[in-house]
Order: C-alpha cells, then structure tokens, then sequence
C-alpha cells in the first residue's frame, strides 16, 4: 500500500521547521507592531464575592496610563465558552475565582500597567466558597452560578448491571482520584493586534482555534465579523489551553476603544492562575468479572471538578463516560458522570479530555482482576479487547478499524522478555522491578456532536496550487500533514503546495485543533477539496489527450496518460484552458464524521465515527527507601490507522509518553499554592525511559488513507502503565495520582518493604 | 525603578556592538526587546525552562538570569548568529532532519545549549547530552528526536532500536 504513495507515508521536512530552528518563527510575543500599548488584568485574588465597586480614577491618573476597562466597557455580550456561555471576560457582578478578572490596564510601559493595577481599588463582599466538587453538589451548597453547580451529568446504561454482578466471580470496587494538572506549554499565552486601514480589528494569537476566537470576539465587541480577523502566530504547544479565549478578548476589547496597536503577554505566572487546567476526577468505580476473566458488568460514578467555569467541561463529563470501559466490550453498564462547578481555577480541554484520568480507573480496574482471579494481565485484556463486530457501552458497533488487539500483540514479546528476564533479575537492594500495561481507546472528533471541517484547494493561472485550512498547527504538525494529502492526490511534492493557514479573512473554519480530529477530520475535508480540483483537472485533460480519465494519472505538475509518459499537459496550461472556459480552479472540502447523538437518558448512540486505540508497556524500578520510581522503558503501540507522516507519529507518542510520565509521576497544580514553574515539575531530558514506539496501521474506511489520529491517545496509556508497574513491583496499588516520592513511599512502608537491613 | 543607564561594549554574533540601557535590565531583555532578537525565547523568567539559553564566553546560560551589564566586554552567541533558513548550521540541519522541532518555542535554546556542548565536546555520551540539555525544558517532543538530531549533528548515532 505504501508503495502506491508517492506523498503519504513519508517523513518529509516539517512545515515551518526552518524558521523555528533559525529562530525566525514569529510567536505572538515576537510580533513588532510599533509602540503597542502593553496590557494587563488585574485578577480577583479571591475565591468568591460580590463586586460593590471599582473604582479606577487613582490608576487613570498614573501617567502613561492609556485606559482602565471594566464589564461596563464591553459593548457585546459579555459572556465566553466554547460550549456553554457562562464566563466574562472581565467580571462584572461577581467573581468566582482568584484568577477572575476584573479589570484590563493599558499602559505605555509593564512597569506603568503594573502600577496601575495596584492602583484600582474594587470593594468586594466575600461570599462561602466551596473548592469539594462532591460538597458543591448538596442542595445547600453556595451557588457558584445562579443556575446550580451540577454543569451536565451524563448517564450511560445497558443491559442489566445488578443481574450480571451476581454471574461474576470477581467483583472490584475502589475510588480513584486525580488532580489538576497545569499543560505548561512552553510558550506562555500572547497576543498583540492593531487597527487596519479599514477598521478591521487584527488579532495576532496564540490559539488553537482562530474561527472560534473569531465568533466570541465578534460577539464581545458587537461588531460584523468582518471587521475582526484572527490570525493565528506561530503557536508554541497548546495542549487543549490555547482553545480558550485567553488574551484575544483583551485584545479586542482594547483595540476597539483605544484604536491603536495593543500587546498581551502574559508571564508564567500569569498563564499558571489565568488559563484552564486539566479537571480533577474522582471515579468511583466497580466491575464484574467471571471466572475466565470476561469483564460482565460495570457501574462508575464519575465527578468532575470544572472550577469556575464550563470551558471544555461538559466534553470532559461526556468524554469519560463514554470511554469508562477501556477498549474492552462488556455488555452491561451504568456509569454516571457529573461536571461540578466549584470556586476552583476553571477547567478545560487537555489533551485527552478526561480520558487519560479515565484510563487510570479502567486500567487499574483490569489489573486487580487479573490478580484476584490469578489471570495474566496481558492475556486479560486480549479477551475483554474490542473487535470488529463487538458492541461498545453506547450501542455503537465496530464495523472496521479496531486495532487494539495488534497493539496488545505487539507488546506481548516485551511483555514477556520483561517478565522472563527483567523482573526475574536481581535488582540493586531496596529496589523493586515491576511491569506494568496500560490500554485505551479514543474517539476521534467531538462526542456526538457535528464537528466539521472545511478547506479550499486553489490553482492559478500558472499551475501553482495553493491549500487554504483555518486548522491551526499548534506543533504537531497538521500543516505537513494536510499538505501530503493535497500533494498526494494532485501527484505533486507537498513542498510545491502553498499554505494559507489559521488565518480568518483567508480561511474558513476548520474546527479546533483538539480531539485528535486534524488529520482525519480536516484531512478529509482537503482530500476532498484535492479531489474536485483533480476532476476538473482531468477532465480538462481527457479533452486534450483524448484518453479515458481512468487512463490519466498526475505527476510533478503534469497530467499524463499511464504508461505513457511522453503523452501529457501540464497543470498551467490546463489551468488556462479551464479558466478561459469559465470553469472553476478553486475548490472546497467540507467533512463531518458521522455520529448519532447519545440519548439523553440511556447515553445510547454512535458519539464517534472512528476510534485509535493503543496499549503501552511500562517497565520500572522503585527504591523502596525513598520512594523514587525510575521508568525504565516504555514499548507504545498505537493504531493510527495509517501514519501519513511517521516521523510525526513517532513525535506525538514520545511526547504523549513524557506527559504521561508527569501526570503519573510527579504534576500536581495546587491552586493558590503553584504560582511559578519552581512550584510545578514536567519531565526533562533526564526523566525520560527509553521509548519504543510502536506504529499499528489498521485502516479506517472513512479516513484519508486510512488514518484516525494520535495527539491524545499517545499520553493516555502512559500512567496507567507506570501505576501498574508500580503496583506490580511493591505489591501494593495507589489510587491517586501523581505517584509522587511521598505517596509511593507511604506504599512501600505499608508493603512493609521499608526496614533496616538484616 | 529608576536605573540608571548602562553602556556597554560587547561581541554579538561575531559583530562588535554597543548599547545604552537602565542598569535593571536583564541579558534577555537587552536581546529581545533593545536589539529587536526574537529567536532568544521568554517561557518563564526564573530560569526554570532554558528557552532562552545563548552562549556568554562559550557557556549556555539563562539570559533571563544575567543582567544586561554583565555582558560588557564577551562574547555573545544567540540563534541568529548560528545560521538562516537558506544556510543551516549542521546542528539546525541536523535537527529539522530528524524531526525534533514540533512547536519550536524550547528550540532556539536547546539548540545553543547544544552548540556550547559540541564546542567543546565534539562526541558526547548521551549521558554528556542529557546533562547540557536537561535545563532546557520542552513539552512536545520526549526528547527522542532531540537527542537523535545531537548525536547525527555529533555523528555518535547509534542505530535506534
């Protein structure tokens, strides 16, 4: 198969990759627009409590103090969100947390903006907080939003769980929990803008969804959505942060009253308190299986801690739900899942939506069986493991692309090599080998909602071609990859095809760059808009050949007829014969996968069109004197599909592991407590095992060249991984995460592992 | 709060050069914000992530760190002294041949934390690269393709298994 590509498959030059080495990439802080004006928010500091008053004439005097905003000031709707409206950017009546702002500065100098924020004074009535999801769900609880703190529950039932736990042999019941978790792109949120010549507001950013920026920004400022244009900057890491609107509004706002060039860079600190973190879990979770092993029943209550606002929450409350069950088909369940609004920072998307939090239980779950019904792991989870033609916990049946059961054959000869050699070797004194096996499935796009893409192809007079996506490359690399899927489809070099990318005036909305949904979703939608410039193409050429359009292939900018070389056209003067008949060279894609919505009271239906799926194995060493865990090696297969660019894959899973590291081993975002990266670790060079990735191609029938996605799956197995091996190597199992130096040496002394030496 | 300036004299990517700025002013502000260099990265300000690494005297250092005066009279080396799109350092050539460059930001640093290793350690161990680039924090990759792209440009790589 690969072979009859001539573009996909290939690890070509990254897109951009010689600008960011020459340090010529433009982020949004590098963005010069001539003395802008410096912004900066002054932020609650506080949990809860009423606005009485600000008052900002002292700030308004400081010199080089350009304006001081409020609520007051926005001339739209001052309401945010992706999926829920519920957030201002600038509060007005209330503020629910310590990061809320309530006031935007512009100023000269950041040492004038500083002063000022200094100097507003705001009289605040502090109202109870409450910071305990499960406590913010009584009735009496204080209201964080007038309408209850229960944002979205979602129910998720099949079959008959209370028969089926009576049929099972081993019953499991624990709670899990997790924490925030801070992404820590390296790159803090920034952005700048200036008024056009037409008056058109143009907003550099950071972001991971220009079109979503787009419509808030019209609708804050209450203006045509042409006279604002998001553009994205080169955009370093985004992680699921970078689809809120974290300056842009700012931007907006101040452009539109100050008329002149304005700039928002936040500090780390500033990017720490004032963006979304991933949402803390408790999953309580309980699970049936016979005595052969074959998982019966299920039942979880999951809760979600959104903080202040929904941001992406309810798709985290949807996501974990849905995927509760691991990749495995057990056919009765009854999982509720609520997402809570508490006086905690806001939570929003990171990379996985709940999935990786989710994956931790189901994981953890799976292994307790196998140990309770003396079972190996491994071979568990190839008997529970989706196929084509089983049924998952919403109905959906697999028709195709359900590689799970290749990625767990794929570990299995590390898997036992581990277990023979490994563990079975002596290991220095108070150290204690385990492995351990982490699986997961994940549904590719949103959960049951539409979530199109869009794109145009276009070739000029000259043959040229030129791909217009409003996907945003945050890093991963989607500009490569959707510039293969045009080059392969015209017979071109992707380097020949033009990029106009994540820019609102050029582009239309490609979606988010979230939910591991770029590739297939905007891939698909490229492939299509190619595939209609390539008709018209052909057809053009089937008139100057004189050959069927079956006998015409496309090679380095000509239309040929196979096998004979000699006999071909080339792409500009094609391009003149179509134009001069009045036909089109430009071309849109549109894609939507097609999905059933879930029923709102049984969770039934198709939420995804098409699932990745992976399993990873984690080999570790844990000292059992102070509890420091050393990951050895991790083997990571993944079922992409099709790897259109493997080298990129093979980035996403080493990445996705190192991330996973951190969220099992040592990330913990306290709020009000991680003011800085002195307070928050990420894995560096030196943490990291050796990675062994694995590429697992079962094709997806709807995808471009077969392909599904990575970015999330790649760090969702991970810790599952890790905490297995953990439990393997001490005998013990943690239920919370991170598993940091404290909490695994609390395991060790427990497992009695800590004494003195004989 | 009200410094008073600084002049300094020093060598920036192999050009002498002078400058005039108030004496709080630090090695990164100077670079980006004086000289208009924006390869040399800002990701935290406390010299936790290494973004923005140069080279002072042969050394990598956290220029978020230094103060601006204390440049005066060595030798500077930032990103853009190290070559452009159209003529790559092999170390540059060697990372975007290897795919280690995925959102870029930690890239610049890392790549002058490598250079000041090469300089003086033409084959490091991998153990020698873990301990130059442990500093320089990034988020994206696993360091995989990094230390893929340091041991190609060093031509100690091993065959990846």
């Amino acid at each position: 198969m690969t072979g009859a590509h001539q573009a996909i498959g290939k690890s070509i030059e990254r897109v951009g990759a010689r600008e960011k080495v020459t340090g010529r990439a433009r982020y949004s802080a590098d963005i010069e627009l001539g003395a802008p004006l410096v912004l900066k928010a002054l932020r609650s500091g506080r949990p809860h409590a009423e606005i009485l008053a600000i008052n900002t004439e002292k700030a308004l005097r400081i010199k080089g103090v350009a304006a001081v905003f409020t609520a007051m000031d926005i001339p739209g709707k001052n309401l945010t969100g992706i999926i829920l409206k519920d957030q201002p950017i600038l509060m007005g009546d209330k503020v629910r947390s310590i990061a809320d702002p309530v006031a935007l500065v512009a100023a000269e100098t950041e040492t004038t903006a500083e002063q000022a924020l200094k100097a507003i004074e705001v009289d605040y009535r502090d109202l109870p907080p409450v910071f305990d999801p499960e406590k913010a769900m009584a009735e009496d609880a204080p209201k964080v939003h007038a309408k209850g703190n229960v944002m979205v529950s979602r129910t998720i039932r099949r079959g008959d769980v209370g028969s089926a736990f009576t049929r099972c042999k081993s019953i499991i019941e624990k709670t899990y929990r997790t924490t925030f978790i801070e992404h820590n792109t390296i790159e803090p949120d920034a952005g700048a803008g200036f008024v056009d010549s037409d008056g058109t507001l143009v907003i550099y950013a950071s972001t991971q969804n220009p079109h979503y920026d787009h419509k808030d920004v019209v609708t804050l400022l209450g203006l045509a959505d042409e006279k604002v244009r998001i553009i994205q900057a080169a955009t370093g890491g985004g992680f699921g942060s970078k689809l809120d609107l974290n300056v842009q509004g700012f931007i907006g706002l101040a452009l539109y009253h100050l008329r002149r060039p304005v700039r928002y860079v936040y500090t780390r600190e500033e990017a720490y308190l004032g963006t979304a973190k991933r949402h803390p879990l408790s999953m309580r979770m309980k699970t049936g299986a016979d005595e052969n092993g074959r998982l019966l029943a299920m039942q979880a209550t999951i809760i979600c801690d959104t903080g202040a606002y929904a941001s992406y929450g309810p798709a985290v409350a949807n996501r974990a739900p849905v995927h509760a069950t691991g990749p495995y088909a057990i056919e009765n369940v009854d999982i509720r899942s609520y997402g809570v609004y508490t006086n905690n920072p806001f939570c929003g998307a990171m990379r996985g939506f709940g999935t990786p939090q989710i994956a931790f239980a189901h994981e953890s779950q799976i292994d307790l069986h196998a140990l309770d019904l003396g079972l190996d792991p491994l071979a568990m989870r190839m008997l529970n493991a989706h196929r084509v033609g089983s049924t998952t916990a919403t109905g959906q049946v697999f028709s195709a692309s359900v590689g799970i059961g290749d990625c767990l054959r794929a570990i299995q000869p590390h898997y036992d090599e581990a277990r023979k050699g490994w563990t079975a070797a002596p290991a220095a004194p108070y150290k204690k080998r385990g492995v351990g096996i982490g699986a997961m499935w994940y549904g590719i796009g949103n959960t049951g909602v539409q979530n199109p893409s869009t794109a145009r192809v276009e070739m000029d007079r000259d043959g040229s071609v030129t791909l217009f996506t409003g996907c945003a490359d945050i890093g991963q690399g989607s500009s490569t990859v959707l510039s293969q899927i045009a080059a392969e489809i015209l017979g071109l070099a992707p380097q020949a095809v033009r990029l106009v990318t994540a820019d609102t005036k050029f582009t239309t909305n490609a979606g988010a760059t979230s939910a591991s949904r770029q590739t297939y979703i905007s891939g698909n939608a490229v492939k299509q808009a190619a595939e209609q410039l390539a008709d018209v193409l052909k057809t053009e050429a089937m008139n100057k050949l004189r050959v069927a359009k079956s006998a015409l292939m496309f090679d380095g900018g000509c239309a040929l007829v196979i096998g004979q070389p000699d006999q071909c056209v080339s792409f500009a003067e094609l391009a003149k014969r179509i134009k001069s008949k009045g036909a089109s060279l430009s071309w849109q894609g549109y894609f939507d996968p097609e999905t059933v919505p879930l029923d709102p009271q049984t969770g039934q239906g198709v939420p995804y069109a098409t699932y990745a799926f992976a399993a990873q194995l984690a080999l570790v060493t844990v000292d059992v004197l102070t509890g420091e865990v050393a990951v050895e090696r991790v083997v990571a297969a993944h079922d992409v599909g099709k790897a259109i660019h493997p080298e990129s894959v093979i980035g996403q899973i080493c990445g996705g592991v190192a991330m996973g590291l951190g969220f099992a081993l040592m990330e913990e975002f306290e709020p009000g407590k991680t003011l800085s990266m002195k307070d928050y670790h990420i894995p560096t060079c030196a943490d990291m095992p050796e990675v062994v990735p694995i590429i697992v191609e079962s094709p997806e029938p709807s995808g471009p060249f077969g392909a599904k996605g990575v970015g999330e799956p790649a760090l969702i197995p991970t810790a599952p991984a890790i905490l297995n091996a953990i439990a393997d190597a001490l005998g013990v199992r943690l239920y919370a995460l991170p598993a940091n130096l404290e909490r695994v040496l609390a395991a060790s002394i427990a497992a009695g592992h800590f004494k003195p030496a004989p | 709060m009200d410094a008073s300036s600084v002049r300094i004299r020093f060598t920036l990517n192999g050009q002498p050069r002078s400058a005039e700025f108030p004496a709080d002013t630090t090695a990164l502000k100077l670079i980006r914000d004086v000289l208009k260099l924006k390869g040399t990265k800002e990701g935290c300000g406390i010299g936790e992530c290494g973004a923005c690494t140069v080279i002072v005297d042969g050394k990598a250092v956290n220029s978020c760190l230094m103060l601006a005066a204390q440049l005066d009279g060595r030798t500077v080396q930032t990103i853009e002294g190290l070559g452009s799109p159209e003529a790559l350092h092999p170390l540059q050539e060697a990372f975007v041949k290897e795919h280690a460059v995925q959102c870029g930001f930690c890239t610049p640093g890392l790549l002058m934390s490598t250079k000041a290793l090469l300089d003086i350690n033409p084959a490091p161990t991998r153990a020698e690269i873990s301990k130059a680039i442990a500093g320089n924090l990034c988020r994206c990759t696993g360091y995989r393709h990094i230390f893929a792209s340091i041991e190609d440009a060093a031509h100690t790589r091993k065959e990846q298994t």
